[in-house]
């Protein structure tokens, strides 16, 4: 019965979200209060539905509930109950499902944390969430229903895919959606401004917690998708330019121009209308995303011409959605009242800079992205554009904005002075210049890229810093002034502090290990050894191992220094899950210091010997660390006070108007 | 009925919360203004906070302040002017009515257009409890499986499962149940040489170089093992050294006594490869013509192995021309490992993988069929 309840649940939000799309707006437009405050129990009610029907699927993949299609096709008695949970959302549907309870979920907090909004802003905010909603609801029941049954139920399911029986799968999509989803906030308040045909300096400050919060997740759930593919795929890739991860990486890109001419317009009115279309296009870009993934159209163009229900559904909503608020935009932008100017060297010249530089990286990621999709459609021939491209294009795009992130934050609004700027960095460019020397005399003679490159990140780190120090006035006065300066200061300098940081922490781990990276690839026999980068691997046997859905060869090593210290044993397998007769690699990681040691086992030799490739990958750990920071940074930013701006108290009198007023 | 009852109460809760602002009367609001001015307020004080603490110099904070204040006279001028009016009441009151009825009508609809109300849930456990009375074979095989995973030791369990496993050709899964007997109960004739039908089977009747060893070692711990006698002939008829099969068939027939089930397979065994002879390659599509098979039964061992050899050339050959005839490949690679030339049998096999395209389904299918005969591309 459960299942049951969990379907009506699904259907009833559907109502719900209709209620929820339609009339608060048509309020906003009568000015009746009744009609407008409907979307916030709307909003609330309908998150606890999805929810309870989200739990309900959930409770069948625990259970095992075969007559269940969904369960049926992507689980398996003998699962680990963890595998059995994030199960739910292993598949098509359960995915779907996941989508649209996280935005439900924002839809609610919208309507619990609102208060500060003006009631109508509020009320169509809600009803665009509604409409989405509504929409992608719509989607589930008509083309992916996952509460679709089987009758007779058969006794044992198709298992799910073993890539996926990971804990990644746990953390990756549900934080991928977080960032995802939560973009739609960022373009509801955007669409609502239009409808309401106002928007200023308040709007940005509003819509800036939301557009940080789902950065701030899309930040996580990418780094911890590249650490998944990385460490199950088998060989070490840590990002590979698919189309997949193109498709989380183009609203991330956008997000954080929308992160940036945000704080220009809610500090100087300015860049507005600018601000709303890229609120407009990164939740287009989410969708967009959506559509690539969910509807088969990247396995192959004829895939889904052959299937194509789901995929033209998707488009539809593509079409409904973002054509309908790029004409929304286009007829009522010209109605905004554009924003001030302001001088080329300033902040917010520099922010615009950022803007300009992060939208083309955009729009390069989409050609690369869908270039290939079109081409197939086209002429039918299947090409790739491969990581050769991106680099040639997002790669000199990039490295000039990596430039001149440190400028930015040093910079004074409205009047920049370039060469004072210049001039409090000399120190943070020394050591950056020092670091680039340091790795080419020590570390690499034979490449420059990556002193550069590693330059580059510490340039980045170090001009993070700067900007602290100067803040807080270190070396200028005394220490217990520093201190107080220092925990003074507005919490969003320390979040910009962090994500600048992690971002050069990043960049530090990704030219480390694609430049100075080394690969041996050996056939061992038991009591072989390998000697890489100082360390020695000796391999000392293969033996097999049943798990609970599993069997496997594990391959175990003992690892130690060129000295002769003991480091330990590694353990890397192969791994074969017979319900889907497929096999999968266990790669052995061991973290030495910032660095990875990375064994994956391949074939065997016809003569018994074991193909072992064993990677160094030096300061690889950083790619995700500095991903870490930036998210410390996100939410260090998100608790500063001027994001909590409190709702105005409700007047009994107009008399009581604070201070006078204009009353 | 439950389930009605508790979708019904679902609907009147979404429905009053419909209905919540209209019955809730709350203070008059604030005005839109009101919020946008709290936001100013909020950067106006930041902005005394930054002075205080020497971020930002007096004459800029002055005239950052006077930009917020220019905003604050904007955003009460424009909510002056959009002062509301009242609205027809009776409009509202049938929005708020379409609204709530739309909730139970659009939802009750949908589903009953979707869902199974009738359906109960089933999870596996509870199913496993019940009776196994009007249940499947499938059934019954996943509720032995069942018990197995929780109790590895049971060997009378392995062995239920090994005839059943092998009447339904899950040949795999029959090898895991018989290494499993194999763990508990020992080694013994019997088992090496179920073990050596179970590959058997999965080869497609042929007797490969593996499952002779398991005929073999059966052998070694039984030599009357009747079983192994039997296929370890086939094998030697399969390689199409017949005088040497028919001989140890004739030893098996003899040796047994009447209405054994091996005297009689032996008997008609010898029966069909004397008749037929080149019992090697008897293979449904293009096999050797009657002519050939006629002169093969007058000819010594080695000028028989010499015609098949040269049938199995031609093949080869003709597949060099035709290479995506992958029903070719497959009788090319099987002639090869009943010749015992393994390595030609594993050339063939990466050549058709070559030719179909590698990755492709006809070549997955192909690199399948050839691992079960024992033989794996590099």
């Amino acid at each position: 019965m459960s299942i049951e309840l969990g379907h009506f649940a699904l259907v009833l939000a559907f109502a719900l979200a209709l209620v929820q799309a339609s009339v608060p707006i048509i309020g906003g437009q009568l000015k009746n209060e009744a009609l407008m405050r409907i979307g916030e129990p709307a909003a609330i009610t309908g998150f606890a539905l999805v929810a309870l029907s989200f739990v309900a699927l959930t409770m069948a993949y625990v259970q095992s509930d075969f007559s269940v299609l969904n369960v049926w096709e992507n689980s398996h008695s003998a699962k680990p109950l963890l595998f059995k949970i994030t199960g739910t959302w292993g598949n098509h549907e359960g995915s779907m499902l996941l989508w649209v309870l996280i935005l439900f979920f924002f839809g609610a907090l919208v309507a619990v944390f609102g208060r500060n909004l003006p009631l109508s802003l509020r009320a169509n905010v809600l009803g665009i969430q509604g409409a989405i909603g509504s929409a992608f609801v719509l989607f589930i029941l008509a083309t992916s229903n996952p509460f679709a049954r089987l009758d007779p139920a058969p006794m044992q399911g198709r298992d799910l895919n073993p890539i996926l029986q990971d804990i990644g799968l746990a953390v990756h999509p549900p934080m991928l959606y977080l960032g995802y989803v939560g973009f739609s906030v960022a373009f509801s308040f955007a669409i609502a401004a239009l409808i309401e045909g106002r928007i200023d300096a308040a709007w940005a400050r509003w819509v800036r917690p939301w557009t940080l919060a789902a950065w701030l997740f899309l930040t996580g759930g990418i780094a911890m998708g590249s650490y998944w593919a990385y460490y199950e795929l088998g060989w070490g890739g840590f990002w590979f330019w698919d189309p997949v991860e193109n498709a989380s990486l183009l609203p991330w890109l956008a997000g954080t121009a929308l992160l940036h001419s945000a704080l220009v317009m809610e500090k100087r009115s300015a860049l507005k209308i600018w601000t709303v279309l890229l609120a407009i296009l990164t939740f287009s870009l989410s969708l967009l995303g959506t559509f690539l993934v969910r509807s088969g159209v990247l396995t192959s163009v004829h895939a889904f011409a052959t299937d194509p229900t789901r995929g033209v559904f998707i488009l539809a909503i593509l079409m409904v959605f973002i054509g309908g608020s790029l004409a929304l935009f286009a007829w009522r932008a010209a109605t905004l009242s554009a924003g001030g100017l302001f001088q080329p060297v300033s902040r917010e010249g520099a922010l615009v800079l950022n803007n300009l530089l992060l939208t083309t990286a955009t729009a390069t990621v989409l050609i690369g992205t869908l270039y290939p999709l079109l081409i197939e459609a086209v002429t039918g021939d299947k090409i790739s554009v491969g990581p050769p491209f991106f680099n040639l294009t997002f790669g000199p795009l990039f490295l000039p904005l990596l430039a001149i992130v440190p400028f930015g934050p040093l910079l004074a609004w409205k009047r920049g002075d370039l060469a004072a700027v210049a001039q409090r960095l000399f120190a943070a460019f020394g050591i950056a210049l020092a670091a680039a020397l340091l790795i080419y005399l020590v570390v690499d003679r034979t490449s420059v890229l990556a002193a550069l490159g590693i330059g580059l990140g510490v340039w980045l780190v170090m001009g993070a810093l700067t900007d602290l120090v100067l803040k807080s006035g270190l070396g200028k006065v005394a220490a217990p002034v520093v201190l107080r300066r220092l925990t003074g200061l507005p919490r969003s300098v320390f979040g910009t502090a962090l994500a600048h940081a992690g971002l050069g922490l990043t960049t530090i781990g990704i030219v480390a290990v694609t430049t100075l990276e080394t690969e041996r690839i050996v056939a061992m026999q038991p009591g072989d050894s390998v000697e890489l980068h100082g360390y020695v691997l000796r391999f000392d046997n293969l033996r097999p191992f049943t798990g609970p859905n599993y069997t496997e060869d594990q391959g175990n090593f003992a690892l130690s220094r060129k000295t002769g210290a003991d480091l330990g044993e590694i353990m890397s397998s192969k791994r074969f899950y017979p319900a889907r007769q497929m096999p999968t690699t266990e790669a052995g990681i061991r973290t030495l210091g910032l660095s990875q040691l990375y064994v994956s086992l391949g074939e065997k030799t016809p003569s018994g010997a074991l193909i072992v490739r064993v990677w160094w990958k030096p300061m690889v750990t950083l790619i995700w660390l500095g991903a870490l920071v930036m998210m410390a940074g996100g939410a260090v930013s998100l608790l500063d006070r001027r994001l909590r701006v409190g709702a105005p108290m409700p007047r009994k009198k107009p008399a009581a108007l604070p201070q006078g007023g204009s009353a | 009925m439950l389930f009605w009852i508790l979708a019904a109460l679902l609907t009147l809760a979404a429905a009053l919360a419909v209905m919540r602002p209209f019955a809730t009367r709350k203070a008059s609001p604030a005005g839109g203004a009101d919020h946008d001015i709290e936001v100013y307020r909020d950067q106006l004080d930041e902005l005394g906070r930054d002075v205080e603490r020497g971020l930002i110099a007096s004459a800029e904070a002055e005239q950052a302040r006077a930009e917020i204040g220019r905003r604050i006279l904007k955003v009460s001028e424009i909510a002056e002017q959009q002062q509301a009016g009242d609205t027809n009441p009776n409009a509202v009151r049938l929005i708020a009515a379409i609204a709530i009825l739309a909730v139970p009508l659009v939802s009750w609809g949908l589903y009953i257009a979707t869902g199974s109300p009738g359906m109960p849930s089933q999870p596996l456990q509870a199913r496993l409890e019940q009776a196994p009375s009007n249940t499947s074979i499938d059934d019954l095989i996943a509720r032995a499986e069942a018990h197995l995973a929780d109790n590895p030791q049971d060997v009378r369990g392995w062995q239920v499962l090994v005839p059943i496993y092998m009447r339904l050709g899950r040949f795999a899964d029959a090898e895991t149940a018989l290494r499993n007997i194999v763990r508990l109960s020992g080694e013994s004739a019997e088992l090496q040489g179920a073990l050596g039908e179970m590959i058997v089977g999965r080869a497609q009747g042929v007797v490969t170089a593996e499952a002779e060893a398991a005929f073999k070692s059966a052998l070694a711990l039984d030599p009357g093992d009747p079983k192994a006698r039997f296929f370890v002939a086939l094998a030697r008829a399969q390689e199409g050294r017949l005088p040497e099969a028919h001989a140890a068939w004739r030893d098996l027939a003899a040796d047994l006594p009447d209405g054994s089930p091996w005297r009689e397979a032996a008997s008609q065994a010898l029966a069909g490869s004397e008749n037929a002879a080149a019992q090697a390659n008897a293979e449904a599509a293009p096999g050797p013509s009657d002519e050939d098979v006629a002169a093969a039964a007058d000819m010594t061992p080695d000028d028989r192995r010499a015609m098949i050899a040269g049938m199995v050339a031609q093949l080869d050959e003709k597949l060099r021309e035709n290479p995506t005839d992958a029903d070719g490949w497959r009788r090319l690679i099987r002639s090869y490992m009943v010749l015992r030339q393994s390595d030609d049998a594993r050339s063939a096999l990466e050549r058709a993988v070559a030719a179909l395209g590698a990755g492709s389904p006809q070549s997955q299918e192909l690199e399948a069929f050839a691992a079960s005969l024992g033989i794996a591309v590099e």
